[in-house]
């Protein structure tokens, strides 16, 4: 019973009644939108969001920020696209690929915890950084033309299932359990919810913070990966905005930006909800511009709700 | 006409009536002691009366008029202000910034900083603060003084009623006494003062009548020169106490911890010694490095100089972890802000030391049934009173947040257990359950040292007393020695020596 009651009351739930309610809506204006093939579509297109949503939201709940996600994909794409084609085998290029995130992670984690910068500073500066050396390294030019076997991960399929779908939910998984069961994924709430505590307590609270940056980095490195192999190609304009997206989808989702509070399922759900919305518009013919300002306002609506949940329990 | 009154006043939280029915009046120009065991339900009532929460049910009249207050600046208007346990004052601003925070005087549109100085030095003079400079930062100030600036804010509104929530709680003796003395005043001037403490020998000393409550219900209210301590504890228990201090059995065995010419900006030749089966008490005045102490042997913040032994054998400790794990552990005198996580049930907070040095753990995966019964145990050992080991901390009163503390770091199974004022801000009840809990672990063998800046909480349980000022120790006093005229006269001599 106050399981029950507890579920119910849960941010996640909140959300995944409003993504029940905005497919709702699609379902019954666009007639494409119930099709198995569209929702497929839909899974596709918030994998490669999603799997950059749980890297930010391990970042969040520490009561940190990763502002460099999309110029991190970007740079991954245009990174591996050069090393494919300087002859170098798909195998070291993905664990090339992955050893480029954990460093971009760990630089961030370096930054603040022995130099003290704050991670929204850090961030935003790699956010330039990286974008800058994804037009210096293209040259400003899209990359093409990649072994089929690298594609894989961005367009193969399993069954009627892609691969980038099995990989995000795997990830997404492992994420989940990571963080619900492990002492380690204790720590990375107790350094959001109260760092002095923690560091008392006996928690590395610094070796908590290189973590989760690197599992950003990776994580972006991994949606890099997705990305340039379902496109075929590496551009250096690649994942714009992708940081919006993830922190919107993290804090829909339930998590603070004070830390300690979130969950992977809400992400995942917060990514759902922007992925249907984005699809929607697009079936229902809604221009650009206004696409833009729909989703703001959903965003704007799912924080909203949460807030004055939170406001209602306190007072 | 009574200046503020209550009338049925009733509060829920989630799973817990915090305060039932409560009627209280205060009288111009009286000082009303509120009293009550932790949960009683005191701090609710004072959170009412200071426009934070809204009552479930009740009204409040300021002058016989109705008022409701949607939130704590309406209060303040009305001429309530509250001075809060906790601090609230914003740690890089200035004093004067702090005082007049939202009524910074103004020429132009620019702040009139000669003016804001001018009215903060007349404010900080009226509560005897005149050595503080309004210009300085507050963070820079002891707690002590920072305690005695929130009054001087409050103070600052013309309040009609002051309410006082334990303010003594880092307050030292001379301090005290600036309190009282302006307490006096604003009687004088008719205002009326509401007076929380658990500090009995203050409710005797400064207050006209006794208001207590247990259980959230108004259980006596009786003028204080009709009623005595011993009566007041036992309302306040619902049960008589013949003695507040648990029995001091000393059987000192085998050196567990020793320190020698511990060293840093902080400490000065720091040499300590704890034995298995003593209670050891630390006292010094704020800023004595009471607490550096502590952290310096815990690895907090690792010592320049000298070194650590634990039974004999030279330690390193360059975190807390490394203690905890060697059976060493601290417990902050900061619940909110160094000790507890907020926002995270009672059983998590008991076990989230524990499961750093291992315990509960197989794996690197959390064994939660395991984690909750060991956590329920303690609950019960402690005594502890919540609604449920779900229960969010934050909710809990102060004194069952410190039992929290004390489970937390207990679980940890150490030897060597180093608590940093245990029984601040606490009511009477949980401050002896928590000295019988000292007594317990020195009997087990265990090595047991605790800060306290209460002389009598010290004299009444420790074996060993060691004072310090500076940073130094100034004695150690053992026996017969151990009396609150010794302990005092060790941290104000070397203070008056050294002071230019």
């Amino acid at each position: 019973m106050t399981r029950l009651r507890s579920l119910l009351q849960s941010s996640e739930f909140v959300v995944f009644l409003g993504l029940l309610a905005v497919a709702a809506f699609f379902a019954a204006n666009t007639p494409v939108f119930l099709t198995r093939f569209n929702l497929l579509n839909v899974l596709l297109q918030s994998s490669i969001q999603g799997i950059v949503a749980i890297g930010m939201t391990f970042v969040i709940l520490t009561a940190g920020i990763d502002l460099s996600v999309g110029s991190v994909v970007a740079l991954a794409g245009v990174i591996m696209a050069l090393l494919l084609h300087a002859g170098v085998p798909v195998w070291a290029v993905l664990v090339l690929n992955l050893a480029f995130g954990a460093a971009v992670g760990a630089f961030h984690a370096f930054s603040i915890t022995r130099i003290g910068m704050a991670p929204f500073i850090v961030t935003l500066a790699t956010m330039a950084m990286a974008r800058g050396l994804t037009m210096v390294l293209s040259d400003g030019k899209t990359i093409f033309n990649f072994p089929p076997s690298f594609e894989f991960f961005g367009a193969g399929q399993i069954g009627p299932i892609s691969v980038a779908v099995i990989l995000f939910l795997a990830y997404a998984l492992l994420a989940e359990l990571l963080l619900r069961g492990t002492v380690l994924g204790r720590n990375i709430y107790a350094v959001g919810s109260n760092p002095k505590a923690a560091a008392l307590s006996g928690i590395y609270t610094n070796r908590v913070l290189y973590f989760v940056y690197i599992v950003s980095g990776v994580s972006c490195a991994l949606a890099g990966l997705v990305l340039t192999g379902r496109l075929d190609s590496a551009m250096p304009t690649a994942a714009m905005g992708y940081e919006l997206d993830a922190i919107a989808a993290v804090i829909i989702g339930g998590a603070s930006l004070m830390g300690g509070k979130g969950t992977i399922l809400g992400t995942i759900i917060g990514v759902l909800l922007i992925g249907v919305i984005n699809n929607g518009m697009n079936l229902m013919n809604v221009p650009p511009f206004w696409q833009s300002f729909l989703k703001g306002a959903v965003i704007f609506l799912a924080v909203m709700i949460d807030s004055l949940k939170n406001r209602q329990r306190e007072g | 006409m009574p200046l503020l009154e209550t009338l049925g006043l009733t509060k829920t939280f989630p799973g817990v009536v915090a305060l039932d029915q409560v009627s209280l009046s205060v009288h111009p120009g009286e000082v009303l002691g509120l009293v009550g065991e932790n949960g009683a339900g005191k701090s609710t009532l004072i959170k009412i009366l200071g426009g934070v929460y809204p009552p479930t049910a009740g009204e409040i009249r300021l002058e016989g008029e109705r008022v409701a207050f949607q939130a704590p600046k309406e209060a303040l208007d009305a001429g309530i202000a509250v001075v809060y346990q906790e601090l609230s004052l914003i740690p890089h601003l200035s004093v004067a910034e702090n005082v007049f925070i939202n009524r910074l005087p103004r020429r132009g549109a620019l702040v009139d900083w000669r003016r804001l100085h001018r009215m903060t030095g007349e404010v900080l003079r009226e509560i005897g603060l005149e050595e503080v400079d309004p210009r300085t930062r507050v963070s820079e100030l002891p707690i002590g003084v920072r305690q005695s600036v929130e009054i001087a804010r409050a103070l600052s509104y013309r309040a009609r009623v002051l309410l006082l929530d334990e303010p003594t709680s880092s307050l030292t003796e001379p301090e005290i006494e600036n309190l009282f003395a302006v307490i006096r005043r604003l009687k004088e001037q008719g205002i009326g003062v509401i007076y929380v403490s658990h500090h009995l020998e203050e409710i005797f000393a400064i207050t006209d009548r006794v208001h207590v409550l247990r259980d959230g219900r108004t259980v006596a209210v009786m003028p204080t020169a009709e009623t005595n301590e011993a009566a007041v504890v036992a309302r306040m228990v619902g049960r008589d106490l013949d003695r507040l201090y648990a029995r001091k059995t000393a059987e000192a065995g085998e050196v567990a911890l020793e320190t020698r010419g511990l060293g840093d900006a902080f400490l000065k030749d720091v040499s300590v010694r704890f034995r298995r089966g003593e209670v050891v008490g630390i006292y010094g005045l704020l800023g004595s490095g009471r607490t550096e102490l502590l952290k310096a042997i815990i690895g907090a913040r690792p010592p320049a100089t000298g070194e650590v032994r634990l039974f004999g054998r030279r330690v390193r400790f360059r975190h807390p972890r490394d203690a905890a794990r060697a059976g060493v552990v601290y417990s902050s005198e900061d619940r909110k802000g160094e000790n507890l996580f907020f926002g995270v049930p009672v059983w998590k907070n008991a076990t989230y030391q524990a499961i750093q040095v291992g315990r509960f753990v197989r794996h690197g995966i959390p064994q939660v049934p395991l984690e909750r019964r060991a956590a329920a145990r303690y609950a019960d050992r402690l005594n502890l009173k919540a609604p449920s080991l779900d229960a969010d901390v934050y909710y809990l009163s102060g004194g069952n947040q410190q039992k929290v503390c004390l489970a937390k770091a207990l679980l940890t199974e150490p030897e060597v257990v180093l608590l940093d004022e245990p029984t601040r801000g606490i009511d009477v009840g949980a401050k002896l359950e928590i000295y019988q809990l000292m007594a317990e672990l020195a009997a087990q063998g265990k090595a047991v040292v605790f800060v306290s800046s209460e002389l009598p909480e010290l004299v009444g349980n420790a074996h060993r007393v060691y004072t310090m000022a500076r940073g130094r120790i100034t004695a150690e006093l053992v026996g017969d020695a151990i009396t609150e005229e010794n302990v005092l006269k060790y941290c104000l001599e070397v203070e008056e020596a050294e002071t230019p």
